[in-house]
């Protein structure tokens, strides 16, 4: 099969699937003991009937619940996503401000993680049992254990209250008006804008939340690497290619490292999901206004337009990912694009 | 091996090189954004409550503070202060013997930020808009049944009945006034089919249209809200040029930006990040009492109550209860209360009249009650704190202290809308809530009253008992009275009668604890609209 064909047929799932996710997630919140007028509006406001009566009828929960998704789904095909019940603006709107943030962050994050992760575990595995070895055994072990909550307080109350390496929470200093926005990812914004201050300073606020985020994704990648080299170097062609003559050097970034890195391609696109979901917590410890604040604020609400929303953007990044995973496959093994 | 490890060795250094250079920039930049500012910004920490900025539509805590520093009411109060209405927009009223007729005279040559004047018809297109949005805030205008407009420079409200609470209703910042010719240019609408037809939410999201000293320059949900001193302000120009209020959910992490100085007020602290602000350099922590009522719920219908909804039960709880404890575990400036109503205002009754824990009559009402063994749920929202106060801790204690009178109670948290939906549908056999005063008076906590919203909740209505159709008459009375001091008494018959009998066991009113830094003057909390930002200055 070609590549293409795979692709597109990955793509087309996407369809279905986005619609069992807005199916489950408007099925859920209708059964949750608790609805958008409770959550909505204040104790004087709930008790009086006319008040609820004019909130069901403005956000159209007066009419059937078929006939609520129905309405959603199509106005969803026609690229309109809804207006959030709480924030009142078009869901879009909303999620162009948030989703910038997180992907600021989490992108941040994969990358600290996957750069110092597979040179790590590289190392690691060529050198085993050596005191590097253990190091980075430590090190992953860690990463992959200590809860990303702690470990983010830790460093503010090191590096921001203690040593004052690191700015505040936030994305950006009071003192500093934001750029115009644009594609509300900071550092580009600023750029955009001219404003070398901007971005300074977005990039200072990024430097810690990143570092920790990239914390568990740094512990599974090392760990995922190390392993598999340790698996590879094993195999015969390798001490076929060592008995050929081969420098070491050669063994282990030409032969060694291109088949060890396939299982971790896996893992990398997986972890980024999981940094999504992990952005919801650092966001809260950082103050930082992304997709998780929004989304734990839509769940609290009961503002379904907002957690279909969410739901969708996430799915559609787990599925790309996992599209990117699956073709990058083939660059990494031949084998597997024939297949 | 020899290549390989040199080549690894490269990336390494590569790697450490990059983390230096952005370590660079981390330590090059404060100094320079430090030497580019000179004007003075007001940096505050507080976890959000904003639904809308919309003044027609909102009444959370802090919307309700940023829109009292952008709209100016009719009258207001001072600090933390309660009980005497001053001037603001209007310079004097006259309200009529029978209280049903309010007339103010507003203050003359004042304009709104945008340039456009203040008149009488804007105070009743506000007003107007209030009542037909039909929103959250809609119930504080219920009582009036029109308003009047002799000359621009006067406005008569006339009630449907009499009512002498509404001049502190009128302070609340969801009773603003608005600048009515510019939201008519932005969807604004105040007829009859408004709740329809208003369109200014969104304007109202992202530019304020008031007469205050400060005005909107940006809200970003979930991240901040921005405020610029207003150019046109009538009164003395605000101390600060720009007020920054940022979304920070985590107490802790407020507590560490207060200590390091990038935060000049924090007002969502829990009670371990007071106590451990407590000899910060440079750092003020202070307790202000808030309007609210926490109580024990139980229910009194009896499908719901079980065990408990008899009045002898109710009476155990009552007695059961390890008062002092729970002063000392809600921290510190909490005050007992006898009844439902907060100290703070004229017609509680004083805490020393309160209920004392007495266990053996709790046994003994128990006994006389022949229910064998008592078991129950309590519900609660398990939201980390409410107030400063830890709820999941206190239910705890409630729990103890009724087993020690033999009760056998299970615990039922859940989160905050969850547990919310319960209570307001009458379906908690205990619950442990409180009750905010939405405006300065003792009239808020009538709703506790046999048949009213939470006596509902309860499921107490007046024909329950003698004693309940007793309580829900002194209600009535003590809402419709003109005399200030019959009125007063009356409150104080309400609170002692709901002391003494009934379905709620009022235990406290807690006190919001928030720090600043030593170099912030004029902070006050009041529990109808936070900390007034106009009052605060910093050196």
């Amino acid at each position: 099969m070609g590549l293409h064909r795979f692709i597109l047929r990955r793509v087309l799932l996407i369809i279905p699937l986005l619609l069992g996710i807005t199916l489950i997630s408007f099925t859920l919140t209708q059964l949750a003991p608790a609805n958008a007028v409770t959550a909505n509006l204040g104790e004087q406001a709930a008790a009086d009937p006319q008040a609820v009566a004019a909130f069901r009828r403005y956000w159209g929960l007066d009419r059937p619940l078929h006939e609520q998704y129905g309405t959603y789904v199509w106005n969803l095909l026609h690229g309109d996503f809804g207006v959030s019940i709480s924030s009142k603006r078009p869901v879009l709107q909303d999620l162009k401000q948030f989703f910038p943030a997180t992907v600021e962050l989490a992108v941040t994050a994969l990358a600290l993680s996957v750069l110092l992760a597979v040179p790590l575990g590289l190392l690691s595995a060529a050198r085993r049992d050596t005191l590097l070895d253990q190091f980075t055994r430590v090190i992953s072990l860690i990463g992959v254990s200590v809860p990303v909550f702690w470990l983010g307080l830790v460093a503010i109350l090191i590096f921001y209250a203690g040593l004052g390496w690191a700015p505040p929470p936030g994305r950006l200093s009071a003192d500093i008006v934001p750029p115009p926005f644009v594609t509300g990812f900071l550092v580009l914004d600023g750029l955009l804008a001219g404003r070398t201050d901007v971005v300074a300073d977005a990039l200072r606020h990024l430097v810690l939340p990143a570092i920790v985020l990239s914390s568990y994704g740094l512990g599974v990648i090392t760990r995922m690497m190390r392993g598999s080299m340790l698996e590879v170097l094993a195999e015969d062609y390798i001490r076929t290619a060592t008995a050929k003559g081969l420098t070491s050097r050669a063994v282990l970034m030409r032969h060694a490292a291109r088949n060890g890195l396939i299982p971790v391609l896996t893992v990398i696109g997986l972890s980024f999901g999981g940094l999504l979901s992990g952005a919801v917590v650092t966001e809260s410890v950082f103050a930082w206004p992304g997709l998780g604040l929004y989304a734990f604020r839509s769940a609290t609400s009961f503002d379904s337009p907002a957690i279909m929303g969410v739901g969708i953007v996430i799915a559609m990044i787990y599925l790309l990912v996992n599209l990117c995973v699956d073709v990058l496959y083939g660059f990494a093994d031949p084998r597997i694009r024939t297949a | 091996m020899r290549t390989g490890r040199r080549s690894l060795r490269y990336a390494l250094v590569a790697l450490i090189s990059v983390t230096l250079v952005a370590g660079c920039t981390n330590s090059a930049s404060p100094q320079s954004s430090a030497a580019s500012t000179a004007p003075k910004v007001l940096t505050m920490g507080a976890s959000f409550v904003i639904k809308s900025l919309d003044p027609g539509r909102t009444i959370e805590t802090t919307s309700n503070m940023v829109n009292h520093s952008a709209y100016d009411s009719l009258v207001t109060f001072a600090g933390e202060d309660l009980k005497t209405a001053l001037p603001s927009l209007a310079t004097e009223w006259k309200i009529s013997a029978d209280s049903k007729t309010y007339t103010f005279t507003l203050r003359p040559g004042v304009k709104f930020a945008s340039g456009n004047p203040m008149t009488a018809d804007d105070v009743k297109w506000s007003f107007e808009r209030v009542q037909n949005l039909k929103s959250n805030p809609a119930f504080l205008l219920n009582s009036v049944a029109s308003i009047e407009v002799p000359d621009p420079q006067h406005i008569v409200l006339n009630l449907k009945e009499s009512h002498t609470d509404l001049l502190a209703i009128l302070s609340s910042a969801s009773v603003g006034i608005l600048d009515a010719t510019l939201l008519k240019q932005n969807g604004g609408d105040a007829s009859a089919n408004a709740k329809d037809l208003d369109k200014a939410e969104t304007y109202l999201n992202a530019h304020s249209a008031g007469t205050g000293p400060y005005m909107l320059q940006t809200y970003t949900p979930e991240q901040e809200v921005v405020l610029v001193r207003n150019p046109n302000y009538w009164g003395k120009a605000g101390k600060s040029d720009r007020v920054v209020i940022r979304n920070i959910t985590e107490s802790a992490t407020q507590k560490l930006q207060i200590e390091a100085g990038s935060l000049d007020i924090a007002i969502t602290l829990g009670p371990d990040q007071i106590n451990a602000l407590k000899g910060s350099a440079g750092v003020t922590t202070k307790a202000s009492p808030s309007a609210t009522t926490f109580y024990v719920l139980i229910n009194n219908n009896p499908a719901v109550g079980a065990a408990f909804s008899n009045p002898k039960v109710q009476q155990a709880v009552r007695y059961a209860l390890d008062y002092d404890g729970i002063l000392a575990l809600v921290g510190l400036g909490a005050v007992r209360l006898a009844g439902v109503i907060p100290t703070l205002f004229p017609g509680s009754v004083d805490s020393s009249q309160a209920p004392k824990m007495d266990r053996e009559k709790a046994k003994a009402l128990l006994k006389e009650a022949n229910l064998g063994e008592v078991k129950g749920t309590i519900s609660y929202s398990s939201d980390p704190t409410s107030q400063g106060v830890q709820v999941s801790v206190l239910v705890q204690k409630i729990q103890s202290d009724l087993a020690a009178v033999g009760m056998t109670i299970a615990l039922n948290g859940t989160t905050r809308t969850t547990a919310l939906q319960e209570y307001r549908d009458g379906k908690n056999q205990i619950g442990v809530w409180s009750w905010a005063a939405d405006w300065p008076d003792a009239s808020n906590f009538l709703v506790f009253a046999p048949g009213r919203t939470v006596g509902k909740r309860a499921g107490w209505l007046e024909d329950a008992s003698p004693q309940a159709k007793d309580i829900a008459d002194t209600a009535r009375k003590a809402e419709s009275e003109t005399d200030a001091a019959k009125r007063i008494a009356l409150y104080q018959q309400f609170e002692q009668k709901l002391r003494d009998f009934g379905p709620f066991v009022p235990m406290f009113q807690p006190a919001v604890p928030y720090a600043f830094r030593s170099n912030v003057k004029g902070v006050t909390f009041n529990s109808v609209w936070g900390v007034d930002i106009y009052a605060v200055s910093k050196e």
